[in-house]
């Protein structure tokens, strides 16, 4: 990681004189990537839109590479910065290839033909984003996922120092996502580029970025790597989340608990309740759970879904006050569920809770 | 700096515009010896020199009129030149054909602009029928390959090339001379006639020309109306309705007018009524309300067929505006209709007054006359 | 497989030239004057028969020229328009320029006349010219205020609306003559077009036709997007303003000499996107230029042929020929979004 490259100071960005995002302070140094999350309309592809010089800034500045963004020409900022918005391209007749050369335009000639070298340069962005073999393809004729890539190639064969994304993995299945935030990755860490980008998928956004930048109600809220984001409840709070409960450790969602007298118990443990958890939510049935220890994978989990909850502290084996917790839910429950089959030291509690429960309940395992 | 640009654009094509306007040229001058007599005619006229040449004037162009074996002089400039014997002309002015004919130099016509169906009178119209006379497109595109293959001598045209320069100046620059009949332009409808005199100079001979004139107009001379005052003289319109429902007349003082005063009738319009603008139109619209408002009294309509072709009955007039049913003139029968030649039988101006005349005089029994039938 | 592009292009090229050149001489050596390809050789080298060579020299070469360097002008003019707003069926006069000439045409033959004030064809030219600068001239002042591509066509549109009313206004003033003028001077013609316009039209078309060309690289950019474009250094703004000023200069320049002539502008940057395959402005522009002086070539031939002496205008010629083109380009445009 070396020095900063794009650095902000009480910069404000809007549309005229309609201020929609005020107070940014941030810097990205080389190689690293910066992901901007924030609610829809909180204003984070105006933050890009103007950080790539498109549109003029309210108040505040811009540097890049140590300058004030307004006072580099445009041509320079076109080597430095390159983009890849949302926008759909409609050119007609432009094969992918086409479309990738155009990435080389500030290193061209006056009529923009690409010398050897350019060419050389755009089939190595494509072979990198892996659609070297669409080159005499039509754009109008290849999938969402493959155009992405062609997009990202095209920013990749401008040589940038920057490169700027919004919303890149929008419109891509799961493998396609991963792939491109690959790519991503390894451009920041061989050739030291700095990615900014917004995203919405927040699991990736906490397993891909260096630092992310959360806006909210018109200003920049924090700042920070993934992990000190992705704690408590702050991405709750930050997203206003009520029809569901976000687990900052996984950056996953879980569907809110169904509330109200539980009528089912469920033994869990070890990671193997969570299904159980997720069904009887679907089907609507309010349940019990334990016992769970805290430093169990379903722990997160059984947190979010269970009506009740009945847990052990981590490490330690369940002791029988819990047992008796756990027992006076299951009087009140119709059925219980088991869904451990392997019983160690730490949980031997729960065997004896399935023993005490098979005589007087019905037992599903 | 797109304002200066503009700027820049725009005077740069002001400038082209001005310096296209008409440059006075510096004319030759001739020592004359006596011009042509003119009775009616003012749009034209003659200058007869000592060589032997000719100077015509028409609305400022010149015309050099050289005869055969005469020498050419030196200084010609701000003429065009004519050499005589003149052949192989184009004539694109219907009326001008008809003079041809009347001096019977109909052989040195051989292309025209307009084709055979459009020509009413059967001498003219056989010739272009035959092949004799070529028709060669339109005054506004003629065939300029005809033209010269042909090796017209002159070109004779109507006031319409006025709308159309390009073609003027592309015909002279092949060499050659283009005039402009502006007959049409003459405010006494013998004037119209008398340009048979120039056309006369023009094919070698202006006796015979003068001596038909003279012929033709005896018998207007010697109508007597004169004496007729004015509050006794019959009122007439001259009309005809245009295709988007507007009453087109003559001006009052234009020629047409001038020949029902001629024939000893009163044209029903005046100039103060009709708040006319003083410009080279002969023709103006008027809404139909303002016709009937001014025109409803009149003793006479004449209806001019020239444009939308002749009708027979009065029904056939009154199917083009039912308000006319309403007019003194449709209700006493007394509505006449020009037939299509009309306006292309130019030596005939002098009988058309004396139909007129006839008309007035309500001295026709069989309600046909030369230029003038009766609707029924 | 950017071999088998070369080729392509090569041979479209190529195969372009020689259509324009057989039909140059096409109308060289065919009129209603009958001359042999030896007369039409000889009399180009000023010997033969005197009326030959006028005919030759003054009317049908400088016809041939005009129709060649107008042609290319109004192809290249309407490919500019297309790139500009994204939209493979605008036109040069979809921004109201031959509205803006055919109103001061108007204006000058109607009033002049009445006053009795004769114009030369010189100051027709200079009219119509003029007509079209004021039109592109309310154009650009809108660009700059107008954000959206589509609102900016709508204020073309307005405009040649405007002007057509007030042209209405002046002939209503007019006889049926001059009404009948004006209707023929729109419709359009090559005749009558001598060496001295010639000289004037490839002044004027030459120089911005190459301007037109370096453009290329800009265009290509702005081909994905003005997003796009502004990202790798266009300055969108003056683009933008130079692009209406070369095509109004293009178009203007036509509609004064021939009138206006449709169809061109859009079917030919059409036929050769479709020929080369591609729509690179570096190939299009050129071959536009050539295509469009072959299509008008090949259209007055028959205009001034078929129903000789009497001549069609140009319009009608190129309305029969471009109409399906353009019909075509739209069918197929639909297809392809449909497919998507």
């Amino acid at each position: 990681m070396s020095g900063t490259i794009l650095s902000s100071k009480g910069l404000s960005v809007g549309y005229g004189k309609k201020v929609v995002v005020t107070g940014l302070e941030f810097e990205v140094c080389k190689g690293e990537i910066l992901t901007i999350i924030g609610p829809n309309g909180a204003g984070k592809s105006t933050i890009l839109k103007t950080i790539a010089a498109q549109l003029p800034l309210v108040s505040g500045s811009i540097d890049l590479t140590g300058k004030n963004i307004s006072e580099i020409d445009a041509h320079d900022i076109a080597k430095t910065l390159s983009v890849c918005f949302t926008e759909r391209i409609t050119a007609e007749k432009m094969t992918c290839e086409d479309l990738v050369s155009t990435g080389r335009y500030p290193y061209t000639g006056r009529l923009g033909i690409l010398s050897d070298n350019d060419k050389e340069i755009v089939r190595k962005s494509m072979e990198l984003t892996g659609i070297a073999h669409l080159c005499d393809t039509e754009i109008r004729c290849i999938s969402d996922g493959q155009r992405q890539a062609v997009m990202v190639a095209r920013a990749i064969a401008q040589q940038p120092q920057v490169l700027i994304l919004d919303e890149p993995t929008s419109f891509l299945d799961i493998n396609n996502k991963l792939k491109l935030l690959s790519i991503l990755k390894e451009l920041a860490r061989s050739r030291d580029i700095a990615v900014v980008q917004t995203l919405h998928e927040l699991d990736l956004a906490q397993r891909f970025s260096d630092k992310i930048l959360c806006i909210k109600d018109g200003k920049a809220d924090r700042i920070g790597c993934p992990e000190e984001i992705f704690s408590g409840d702050y991405v709750s709070e930050l997203y206003g989340i009520e029809n569901g409960n976000f687990l900052p450790m996984f950056g996953t969602a879980e569907a809110n608990k169904i509330t109200g007298e539980p009528k089912v118990f469920v033994i869990g443990g070890g990671g193997r309740g969570i299904d159980t958890y997720r069904r009887l939510q679907r089907q609507g049935i309010p349940f019990a759970a334990g016992i769970i220890h805290e430093n169990d994978a379903e722990y997160p989990v059984a947190k979010c879904l269970a009506a009740e909850l009945v847990t052990e502290k981590a490490f330690e084996p369940i002791s029988d006050i819990n047992i008796q917790k756990a027992l006076a839910l299951i009087k009140k429950c119709d059925k219980v569920i088991c869904c451990i089959e392997n019983f160690g030291t730490m949980n031997m509690g729960n065997k004896s809770l399935l023993e005490l429960s098979r005589n007087n309940k019905e037992v599903i395992e | 700096m797109r304002v200066i640009r503009l700027l820049s654009l725009v005077t740069t094509v002001s400038l082209l515009f001005v310096t296209g306007c008409e440059k006075k040229k510096d004319v030759a001058e001739y020592d004359t010896a006596g011009s042509m007599e003119l009775k009616y005619a003012e749009q034209f006229s003659v200058d007869y020199c000592e060589n032997g040449c000719s100077v015509v004037d028409i609305n400022g162009d010149k015309f050099l009129i050289v005869p055969e074996g005469v020498f050419v002089p030196d200084d010609t400039s701000g003429m065009a030149v004519i050499k005589q014997p003149v052949d192989n002309i184009y004539v694109a002015a219907t009326s001008t054909m008809d003079l041809f004919d009347g001096i019977g130099k109909l052989d040195k016509v051989t292309m025209t602009s307009t084709n055979a169906e459009s020509w009413s009178l059967p001498v003219i119209k056989e010739a272009v029928d035959s092949g004799d006379i070529e028709y060669i497109g339109k005054y506004s595109s003629p065939d300029y390959e005809t033209l010269i293959a042909e090796e017209c001598g002159l070109a004779l045209e109507s006031t319409m090339i006025y709308h159309c320069p390009k073609v003027k100046e592309q015909i002279e620059s092949f060499g050659i001379p283009v005039m402009v009949d502006r007959s049409s332009y003459e405010t006494h409808p013998l004037g119209r006639m008398e340009w048979i005199k120039l056309y006369g100079l023009l094919t070698g001979d202006y006796d015979s020309a003068e001596k038909i004139f003279n012929d033709k107009t005896k018998a207007f001379e010697e109508l007597s109306i004169s004496d007729i005052p004015d509050s006794e003289r019959k009122t007439a319109a001259f009309f005809y309705i245009t295709s988007n429902g507007y009453v087109s007349i003559r001006k009052p003082g234009d020629y047409v007018s001038k020949m029902i005063e001629l024939a000893g009738g009163k044209y029903i319009f005046t100039a103060e009524q009709l708040n006319v603008e003083d410009n080279a139109l002969s023709t103006m619209n008027i809404q139909t309300e303002t016709f009937y408002e001014l025109a409803h009294d009149a003793d006479y309509l004449i209806y001019n067929s020239t444009v939308d072709g002749e009708i027979d009955s009065i029904e056939q007039l009154i199917a083009k505006n039912s308000i006319l049913a309403d007019f003194k003139a449709v209700k006493s029968g007394n509505v006449w209709c020009t037939g299509q030649n009309m306006f292309q039988q130019t030596t005939g101006a002098a009988d058309m007054i004396c139909d007129l005349n006839a008309v007035f005089m309500d001295e026709s029994e069989s309600g046909e006359l030369t230029f003038l039938h009766k609707l029924n | 497989m950017n071999k088998k592009r070369a080729v392509r292009w090569t041979v479209c090229f190529v195969f372009l030239t020689i259509i324009t050149a057989v039909f140059f001489v096409l109308e060289l050596v065919i009129g209603s004057a009958r001359l042999s390809f030896g007369d039409v050789l000889g009399a180009l080298s000023g010997s033969g028969d005197n009326a030959a060579v006028t005919i030759v020299r003054d009317i049908r070469l400088p016809r041939a020229l005009a129709a060649a360097l107008l042609g290319g002008a109004l192809s290249v003019s309407g490919f500019l328009l297309q790139n500009f707003f994204n939209n493979p069926i605008a036109g040069p006069y979809v921004l109201g320029i031959s509205s803006g000439a055919k109103l001061t045409v108007a204006i000058s033959m109607t009033l002049t006349m009445k006053y009795g004030i004769l114009l030369n064809s010189a100051e027709m030219v200079g009219a119509a010219f003029v007509g079209s600068m004021i039109s592109m001239g309310a154009i650009l002042l809108l660009s700059g205020k107008v954000r959206n591509m589509a609102q900016l066509i709508i204020a073309g549109v307005m405009i040649g609306y405007i002007c057509s009313a007030l042209t209405e206004l002046a002939v209503t003033f007019a006889d049926d003559a001059n009404i009948v003028n004006l209707h023929n001077w729109s419709m359009g013609s090559f005749s009558g077009i001598n060496t001295d316009d010639v000289k004037v039209i490839a002044l004027i078309v030459l120089p911005v036709a190459a301007a037109a060309f370096v453009l290329s690289k800009p265009m290509g950019a702005y081909q994905l997007g003005e997003s796009y474009a502004k990202n790798m250094g266009v300055n969108i703004r003056g683009f933008r303003i130079l692009l209406i000023l070369l095509s109004s200069i293009l178009s203007a320049c036509v509609t004064a000499f021939a009138g206006p002539v449709s169809f061109v502008g859009i079917a030919v940057p059409h036929l050769m996107k479709s020929s080369f395959g591609t729509a690179k402005p570096i190939i299009v522009i050129p071959a536009s230029f050539i295509g469009g002086a072959a299509f008008c070539l090949i259209c007055d031939l028959i205009a001034r042929m078929l129903f000789s002496p009497v001549e069609i205008s140009i319009s009608t010629v190129t309305a029969v020929f471009g109409a399906p083109v353009v019909i075509a380009a739209m069918l197929s445009r639909r297809d392809q979004k449909g497919s998507m």
